[in-house]
């Protein structure tokens, strides 16, 4: 098979998202050479302006309706592209602005955490827009490899170098899955083009079975969604905050765009072959990430597990294998997107003073900081899907996407985990404004943090009270997914 | 044209709260002052509301109708029909109430303003909503702030105290240990059970919003035009029904109610009992019954047999509790049962009574809890047998215990009387059994409070009360007072109420009983 590539002006306009990012970053590591010895809160301001100036070059290219397909539809810029984009450049601002201040006091700070920040975001823009099997490995390689750096960034800490090894051959392991199961499915269908895979694979044959199966398990490594969640507990704990907090989203939402094309595009006429995998794993990752959550003391493991969970409520929406579902998805990845953010900001705003990560470190936390403690409530409350706040519009369209498929089984084990979940939400809750603190220091909290946090909390809340302008948002980022087994066979 | 009426009866709470954000807990005043406004502009709204509803014309009134997502088919709407009105005026009234009553309160009292006014709002929330979406929506945001309330400023209740690990007291694993009774296993509890019928619940809405395939969450639209398969509403009906009932609370599902009642602060338990545990009775007759009409008639039979446990069972608890609040508490979940019993006997006497009788226990009820929780501020303690001779110390609070007694027992000139005997009466021909036994209900009602108000206001004067002061001249009093003050008005002049009500069952009843039943309601007003 061979092509021809050519690259035209509007092509490069198509990728000026990327290109600009890719300089930015050559500048950052530019200017952290330039000045070894300097004040590198200049960096993360910089580089949130960058981002912020993308955020507007994206904004401006979905409202204009790009939509290309470059280098042999291998790489498209459409709408739900470009959603995906804005949520990792949004994502990695915030970490950026959460990070000024708590990694400069790490020991082994410098100046190029911020360039292995924005190298990861790379990845994961790029990965946004793969469309085919072969840019997907090596973007999702690519987005890794930063993360690996980050999570071990704590040399001397013996957890952080434990959390980046598990990352690591985890890591490893699975692209080694995802790279055979690409050579299955390309001996079968011969391409490796997500559009021409659907035209190809009309019978389910066991080479491409098994090849759907190792790339599902692989893709499944990535979000950690229970079976395939054991890295996430230690990565999680032993990484810096800020580095749990960008896993926790960005890579998350860059999967599963990467998830819905490959799932929806690809396979999206076989569904009735893959979606009760897909219920399977749902309901796993719910069941398992919300009962274990339970036994946690330490606030990161407590956040993993509940993220397991969360990534289980994402799965019912791909399950549900649809428009709607796909909507859902992209809505509550934005809710989470908030509330998870949120979360993990005021434990690195919380962990900055009292240096402890234990649940029991936020006992009378409402005494020390009433605005922590209520923002804190606002975003729990949210993750365990509690009216008026973004995650119950969240959870209620996944499950009515679901339920519209008659996937009801789904539906009641996702009710249930809803319930369950609220207990250890609870729990913290419980600490935070009932019991008394240990040492009523009030915490002050740096500006920047404050801004993220604010924010977020008030997104949270506009999310569920007002989500008209974000349903139209995401309704319109998936409209390629409109009955899904037609589109692709246009 | 749309009046906003309603939004504003069922935002000015929410904007208290939201203002209360802003105020510094030092400037005591303030938070007070936003707090009394915000509720009072509910309160005197409400009453205009019972009289501004045209109960000739019946139906839905005062609606607003706004698009809220035209991907899910939701819209925020919002009116009234005769039986939501009298219940968002009972929220409104003891949420008033219930600030005066929690106006001594020291511990950060803001916050309990904030999550007070919150819960209020999500009350009422229900109570107007037309929309399915909405109406879950506001059903569950009224359990978190209860959850806060309770675990913050609640009491333990005597067992908790006693532990000596106190390690383990605070431990994940203690909440798991039924034993013991802390205020912080009582809001958990309270919270888990509420949360769990709730999601029974909504899969009953979810499937509701699925089979009917008309795309919207809509109640007006829904009860007009959908056709659920057959076998299916069985399924629908009973995930409903037993999914609210939880909140309402229905024996065997009422465990979490008196334990949540004990440990509440006095005006939390007010709003608990008085209104919160109401929402599940509203939201059976809003959508069971509007959605569901034949399945409704054909299973009205489940709550007639089950309302009979809660009467016996909880009045027989009752009579042998030490505990005030827990003495009241069960006596709510026991009453609960003559809501049920109105329910479903289904005509239009019984029901009328049913929701009157909503309106008149919440009265009652808060009168009680209110009066118990001043006492317990005054001696500290809630244990009967310690507790004596009050009467010397309190003499207003011996009245109006008196007074509310008469309420919660169903004595004439009290609109609890009005109520009981509309249930009586139209429950009789149907249910005969269930009649008698919620008959022997109402003596056994007399004589656990009488047994509470005796252990409490004669005999000698218990050590406890040694240092108890009435009740002062006018925030403690002004409470109780509005309450009394409904209590009879209402009592003596309820034609309006059983207008406004009977205009809103009667379509009810009609519709569910297939032919139009020629029971009217008599034509001046006294029953």
């Amino acid at each position: 098979m061979t092509f021809a590539v050519q690259i035209t002006a509007a092509d490069l306009w198509a990728l000026l998202p990327e290109l600009f990012l890719s300089t930015l970053l050559c500048l950052i590591l530019t200017l952290d050479f330039i000045k070894p010895s300097g004040d590198k809160r200049l960096l993360a301001h910089l580089s949130n302006l960058g981002l912020a100036v993308l955020l507007v070059i994206l904004a401006e290219m979905a409202v204009s309706g790009v939509d290309r397909r470059l280098f042999g539809n291998m790489f498209v810029v459409d709408r739900l592209a470009l959603f995906f984009k804005a949520f990792v450049v949004l994502s990695t601002m915030m970490i950026i602005a959460v990070s000024v201040g708590y990694t400069e006091a790490l020991p082994a700070f410098r100046g190029e955490y911020y360039v292995l920040v924005l190298f990861s975001a790379l990845g994961m823009l790029l990965m946004a827009s793969a469309n085919d099997l072969l840019t997907m490995f090596i973007t999702l390689e690519f987005s890794t490899f930063g993360f690996y750096i980050l999570v071990a960034y704590q040399r001397k800490d013996p957890a952080s170098s434990e959390a980046g090894l598990k990352l690591f051959i985890l890591g490893a392991f699975t692209a080694s899955l995802i790279a055979f199961g690409i050579s299955l499915i390309y001996g079968e269908t011969g391409t490796l083009v997500f559009d021409e895979i659907a035209r190809r694979s009309q019978t389910v044959t066991p080479g491409l079975a098994v090849g759907f199966l190792l790339i599902l398990a692989g893709l499944g490594f990535k979000i950690g969604a229970a079976p395939f969640h054991g890295w996430i507990p230690d990565t999680y704990q032993g990484a810096p905050t800020p580095i749990t907090a960008f896993l926790s989203i960005a890579p998350k939402g860059a999967a599963f765009a990467v998830l819905l094309r490959f799932l929806l595009s690809a396979f999206g006429a076989d569904k009735a072959h893959w979606v009760w995998l897909l219920v399977l794993l749902s309901m796993l990752s719910m069941t398992y990430g919300n009962l274990v959550a339970i036994a946690q003391s330490n606030i990161k493991r407590l956040l993993a597990y509940s993220g397991i969970a969360q990534i289980g409520n994402i799965l019912v929406g791909l399950a549900a294998a649809s428009k709607t579902g796909s909507d859902a998805i992209l809505f509550y990845l934005l809710t989470y997107l908030f509330a998870n953010l949120g979360a993990f900001a005021v434990i690195i705003a919380v962990s900055q003073q009292t240096g402890g990560d234990l649940i029991d470190d936020y006992k009378g936390l409402n005494r020390r900081s009433p605005m922590l403690a209520a923002t804190m409530l606002i975003f729990l409350l949210s993750l365990a899907g509690v009216p008026p706040l973004a995650g119950f519009i969240g959870k209620l369209y996944l499950f009515v996407s679901a339920a519209k498929e008659g996937l009801f089984a789904l539906v009641i084990v996702g009710l249930v985990n809803v319930v369950i979940s609220l207990y250890y939400y609870m729990v913290v809750v419980k600490k935070i404004y009932v019991n008394e603190p240990v040492d009523s220091t009030p915490l002050s909290i740096p500006p920047m943090m404050k801004t993220v946090i604010l924010g977020s909390a008030v997104f949270v809340l506009l999310l569920g009270i007002y989500p008209r302008p974000f349903f139209a948002l995401v309704t319109a980022a998936t409209q390629i997914f409109v009955g899904v087994n037609v589109a692709v066979l246009q | 044209m749309t009046s906003h009426l309603i939004s504003l009866i069922l935002f000015a709470p929410f904007l208290g709260a939201g203002l209360l954000f802003f105020v510094s807990n030092q400037q005591r005043t303030l938070v007070r002052a936003i707090a009394i406004i915000s509720t009072g502009l509910s309160f005197v709204l409400s009453f205009y509301l019972l009289y501004a509803y045209n109960y000739q014309a019946g139906g839905l009134q005062f609606t607003e109708q706004y698009i809220w997502s035209k991907e899910l088919g939701i819209s925020f709407y919002l009116g009234v029909d005769g039986i939501s009105v009298p219940l968002v005026l009972a929220s409104s009234i003891l949420v008033f109430c219930g600030v005066f009553v929690s106006w001594h309160i020291k511990d950060r009292l803001k916050e309990f303003y904030m999550f007070l006014l919150i819960l209020a709002s999500a009350t009422m929330g229900v109570y107007v909503s037309l929309d399915l979406f909405f109406l879950y929506f506001f059903y569950e945001m009224s359990v978190i702030p209860m959850y806060l309330l309770l675990a913050i400023w609640g009491s333990h209740t005597k067992g908790y105290l006693e532990m000596a690990d106190t390690a383990k007291r605070d431990s994940i694993g203690f909440l798991f240990n039924f034993a013991k009774n802390s205020k912080e296993y009582a809001a958990m509890k309270l919270t888990l059970f509420l949360s769990a019928g709730a999601v029974v619940a909504l899969l009953g809405i979810l499937l509701i919003y699925t089979t009917s395939g008309l795309h919207t969450f809509s109640i007006p639209e829904l009860a007009a035009h959908s056709h659920i398969p057959g076998n299916l509403k069985t399924l629908i009906w009973l995930l409903i029904f037993f999914g609210f009932a939880s909140i309402a609370p229905i024996w065997p599902l009422h465990s979490w109610s008196p334990v949540g009642h004990a440990a509440a602060p006095a005006a939390v338990s007010m709003l608990h009992a008085g209104v919160l545990m109401k929402l599940g009775h509203f939201s059976i007759i809003r959508v069971a019954y509007e959605i569901l009409p034949d399945t409704t008639k054909q299973w009205l039979i489940v709550a007639a047999v089950l309302c009979v446990f809660s009467i016996i069972y909880g009045g027989l608890v009752a009579y042998f509790q030490r505990d005030t609040k827990y003495v009241i508490g069960y006596s709510s979940s026991s009453h609960m049962g003559y809501i049920f019993l109105g329910m479903a006997a289904l005509n239009v006497i019984s029901l009328t009574g049913a929701v009157l009788y909503m309106f008149a226990h919440a009265l009652a009820t808060g009168m009680l809890f209110a009066m118990a929780g001043f006492i317990y501020d005054q001696t500290h303690t809630r244990d009967i047998p310690s507790l004596g001779g009050l009467s010397r110390k309190m003499p207003f609070i011996m009245g109006a215990f008196i007074i509310a007694l008469a309420a919660s027992v169903g004595l004439p000139a009290t609109v609890n009387f009005i109520g009981e005997l509309m249930i009586v009466i139209g429950s009789w021909p149907v249910y005969p059994v269930q009649t008698i036994i919620a008959l022997l209900g109402i003596a056994l009602t007399m004589g656990y409070l009488m047994r509470m108000f005796r252990g409490l206001f004669f005999g000698e004067l218990s050590p406890p009360g040694a240092h108890a002061h009435d009740a002062s001249p006018f925030v403690d009093r002004l409470p109780l007072v509005i309450m009394m003050a409904c209590s009879l008005y209402f009592g003596f002049f309820p034609s309006q109420f059983i207008h406004v009500i009977s205009s809103g069952v009667e379509p009810l009843v009609a519709k569910i009983q297939g032919v139009a039943e020629v029971v009217s309601v008599p034509p001046s007003g006294n029953p």
